[in-house]
């Protein structure tokens, strides 16, 4: 089960994911975010209500990275728990991927950076 | 045995009966000669009832083996069995006749002697006749019988044997008793001769050659017995053969069934297109209802649905619209209508009242049938029935008749059910197909895991050094799990594990993509981290664009004691270390192979050196084990695996593997099944 929501807040939007991402539902996560592409957005990502993550799943953010760089979208996944941000860290997407703590400190990596 | 013993039965009965009659004419002609010169010749009247009767059980015997071998002739075969009977007995009793006729007034003409004879030939050729027919009659009476029919027959049956004794005990012909018997003989034939099932199977044309056929039988039976009649009132008889009770009643009884027989032929010759019509219905609808025989198409079925409607309502132009989902519809099994008309029938439907509705909406409404009147040159009513599979709507069937009002309610039900039938064995094909479709899937995977399973190593390499163990199980018929061995010289080997993204089909073939690359790339003998930038080069040209290969490469120097590895995203290698006996997972940095799919890769891969101790064990494996879920949902985790480590140290590779299984297996419980692939592969350092 994965439950996706978007709220529009200021500058930037914010996904939140809630339950698991596998291969069956990874679609859903691509379409969200395929909705919310646009050259210069500001995506947020709150992954604190996520319990577990797939290859799949990790495939769909992977395969949003060059893009991301193409249109100058600033991307920032936020309060993940422990259990899944190891799955980000083993692969190495944390490398890639700005991951943070919590909102504040992902909000300052728009507005303060 | 028993079918010589049967024909026997058969010829013995005909050869007596011949002898019977032969001695009765004998016996007869003795006894009229002794009567003529006044002597007594000692034969008392009873000698020719015996054998008069002995005749009569001969003859019933021989013509009812007779007919148990035609078993399964059609009636009409069976009444002319009769009908030519009747017409060699009528013709030989006619040629009597004539023969007197000839004869004219000369003194063989009156000789008694003579006409005793003929006498006894007409009565032979009656009794074969009678009885001969009789017994179809029977074969016609029991014709889908019930317990109730049988045993009136039966009753009959000893009616008449009793008949044939009657004259025994009462020589008066046509007294009280005499009648009273005929009577009561009369009243059972006419109870029996209501038992006429067999007539409305027979087609229109049958029963026209079934009513002259009747006819003749009449005819013989009637002018037998006006000649019998006339004749024993003629003939000097001094024992009379056909005063007899039995074969009165049987002429009776013949006489009464053919005339029945004919009457209701007769008169169900009008309503017999009625009964054709509903037969034909009845095996249409079998054959709809018989599932599509393999190499037949559903295209026939509606071939045979077309049909069966157009008889069920006397249609005069019909044809099948498909309209399967998102395309164009189709005409098929146009019948008795040009394209033309039919583009201006279609047109005028759509103008017309109950057809407007559905056919002028894009979204055609779901309805059981439409039917009404409609303007057309030719074709004053139409009928449109949905076929429908599964709830799909597959099609329209269109019919129209010339007259107005021409679908009656009978007519609707009736195709109403063919269309039913004919959906139901589409419906019955279909899954049948697709059942052997899957099938054929199934092979195709079980040959894919068979491919795949070669992929895998059966042999690892090692030295004196090191002993090594993998096991690799995939969650669906194929998996995207890797490992693999190389020897670059004795002391120095490469090792490989992967997990592809993605589980079944897919990841196979990545799979099998990455084990081209490390045998390509291992042949250069490159540092890991070299390694494995290259093989990121390779397969980002190649995979999906969501789709990335994790793995840990790993170069170890049995001479110098060393191992040199980098990781790309893979799980965290679990290390046993003899010297501190404590397990930790070895840290390094390192990205996912296809993640980074440019130069900018080899930034993130990193290289690392340890130095083994012997005892030392290295566990490599796939997050299948790390996220084997149980029933609650948890998942067998980094700890659990690092503490079956740390309890099992002491075990070989090959142990350990089996081990560690068993405890996942233990944790996620019998009753859940592995969801992933997973693999293992660990190096025990022996010095």
């Amino acid at each position: 089960m994965l439950q996706i929501d978007k709220i529009q807040e200021d500058e930037h939007v914010i996904l939140t994911l809630s339950g698991e991402v596998d291969a069956s539902n990874s679609v859903d996560l691509d379409n969200a975010l395929q909705a919310v592409m646009e050259p210069n957005k500001k995506i947020l990502l709150d992954g604190s209500n996520l319990q577990y993550i797939s290859s799949a799943g990790l495939g769909v953010f992977m395969s949003y990275l060059e893009e991301f760089e193409a249109q100058n979208i600033q991307f920032v996944i936020f309060g993940l728990n422990q259990k899944v941000y190891n799955v980000f860290h083993i692969l190495g997407l944390d490398q890639l991927i700005i991951i943070q703590t919590t909102k504040e400190k992902a909000l300052q990596e728009f507005y303060e950076a | 045995m028993l079918k010589i013993f049967n024909l026997n039965i058969g010829r013995i009965a005909l050869l007596l009966a011949i002898i019977t009659w032969l001695a009765l004419l004998f016996v007869d002609l003795v006894r009229l000669f002794g009567a003529i010169n006044r002597m007594d010749t000692g034969f008392s009247p009873e000698i020719t009832w015996i054998l008069q009767t002995l005749f009569f059980i001969m003859v019933f015997l021989f013509f009812h083996n007779d007919i148990k071998k035609n078993e399964g002739i059609s009636f009409l075969d069976l009444i002319w069995k009769g009908v030519s009977t009747g017409l060699f007995a009528a013709g030989i009793t006619l040629l009597i006749r004539f023969f007197y006729f000839l004869l004219g007034n000369s003194r063989l003409s009156t000789d008694p002697l003579l006409k005793n004879f003929f006498y006894h030939v007409n009565f032979g050729l009656s009794t074969i006749f009678l009885i001969s027919v009789a017994l179809i009659w029977r074969q016609l009476i029991l014709y889908q019988k019930d317990k109730n029919v049988v045993q009136q027959w039966q009753a009959f049956e000893i009616i008449l044997l009793v008949s044939m004794f009657f004259v025994f005990f009462n020589q008066t012909t046509f007294n009280y008793s005499f009648i009273f018997g005929l009577f009561f003989i009369y009243i059972f034939g006419i109870i029996l001769s209501v038992n006429l099932k067999w007539i409305p199977y027979l087609t229109f044309k049958e029963k026209w050659k079934s009513i002259l056929f009747l006819v003749i039988i009449l005819l013989s039976t009637g002018f037998l017995f006006f000649h019998t009649v006339t004749q024993t009132e003629e003939a000097t008889v001094v024992v009379s053969l056909t005063e007899n009770l039995f074969l009165l009643g049987l002429f009776g009884f013949v006489f009464i069934y053919a005339l029945f027989s004919f009457l209701v032929t007769l008169f169900n010759l009008p309503t017999s297109s009625v009964f054709e019509q509903k037969l034909t219905e009845a095996i249409n609808f079998q054959k709809l209802s018989q599932s599509i025989q393999p190499g037949q198409s559903e295209n026939e079925v509606m071939d045979i649905l077309m049909d069966s409607c157009m008889s069920a309502a006397y249609v005069d132009a019909a044809w099948l619209e498909l309209s399967p989902l998102g395309e164009n519809p189709t005409v098929i099994h146009q019948r008795f209508i040009s394209e033309e008309d039919r583009v201006e029938v279609e047109e005028q439907l759509k103008s017309a009242k109950p057809f407007k509705d559905f056919l002028s909406k894009e979204e055609p409404k779901s309805f059981e049938y439409l039917t009404g009147k409609i303007k057309h040159p030719f074709y004053k009513s139409a009928l449109i029935i949905p076929l429908r599979v599964n709830k799909e709507v597959l099609g329209h069937i269109y019919l129209l008749k010339e007259v107005k009002d021409g679908f009656n309610k009978e007519m609707i039900n009736i195709i109403s059910t063919f269309v039913g039938q004919a959906s139901i064995s589409v419906e019955n094909h279909r899954l049948l197909s697709e059942a052997i479709r899957n099938e054929r899937y199934k092979e195709e995977l079980e040959i894919a895991q068979r491919v795949q399973r070669s992929l895998l190593p059966s042999v690892l390499h090692k030295n004196e050094c090191f002993d090594i163990a993998g096991l690799s199980e995939a969650a669906d018929e194929v998996g995207g799990d890797y490992y693999e061995t190389f020897q670059f010289t004795p002391d120095r080997f490469a090792i490989i594990i992967g997990d592809v993204s993605g589980k079944g089909t897919s990841a196979a073939f990545n799979m099998s993509q990455m084990k081209g690359v490390f045998h390509t790339l291992v042949q250069q003998d490159l540092p890991p981290s070299t390694f494995l930038s290259q093989a990121n080069g390779a397969l980002g040209r190649c995979l999906e664009k969501n789709h990335f290969i994790t793995t840990t490469y790993y170069v170890i120097d049995t001479a110098t004691k060393s191992i040199n590895y980098s990781r790309a995203g893979h799980c965290p290698t679990l290390y046993y270390s003899a010297r501190k006996n404590t397990c930790a997972y070895l840290e390094v940095d390192g990205l996912g192979l296809g993640i980074l799919r440019n130069s900018q890769y080899s930034k993130f891969i990193k290289e690392k050196t340890l130095q083994y101790q012997p005892g030392d064990i290295m566990l490599m494996y796939t997050d299948g084990i790390i996220e084997a879920k149980n029933g609650q949902g948890e998942e067998f985790g980094f700890e659990n695996l690092q503490e079956v480590l740390e309890q099992n140290y002491r075990l070989s590779p090959e142990d350990l593997v089996k081990k560690i299984m068993e405890k996942v297996y233990e944790f996620i419980g019998t009753d859940t099944l592995p969801d992933d692939d997973y693999s293992l592969l660990i190096v025990k350092f022996l010095k």
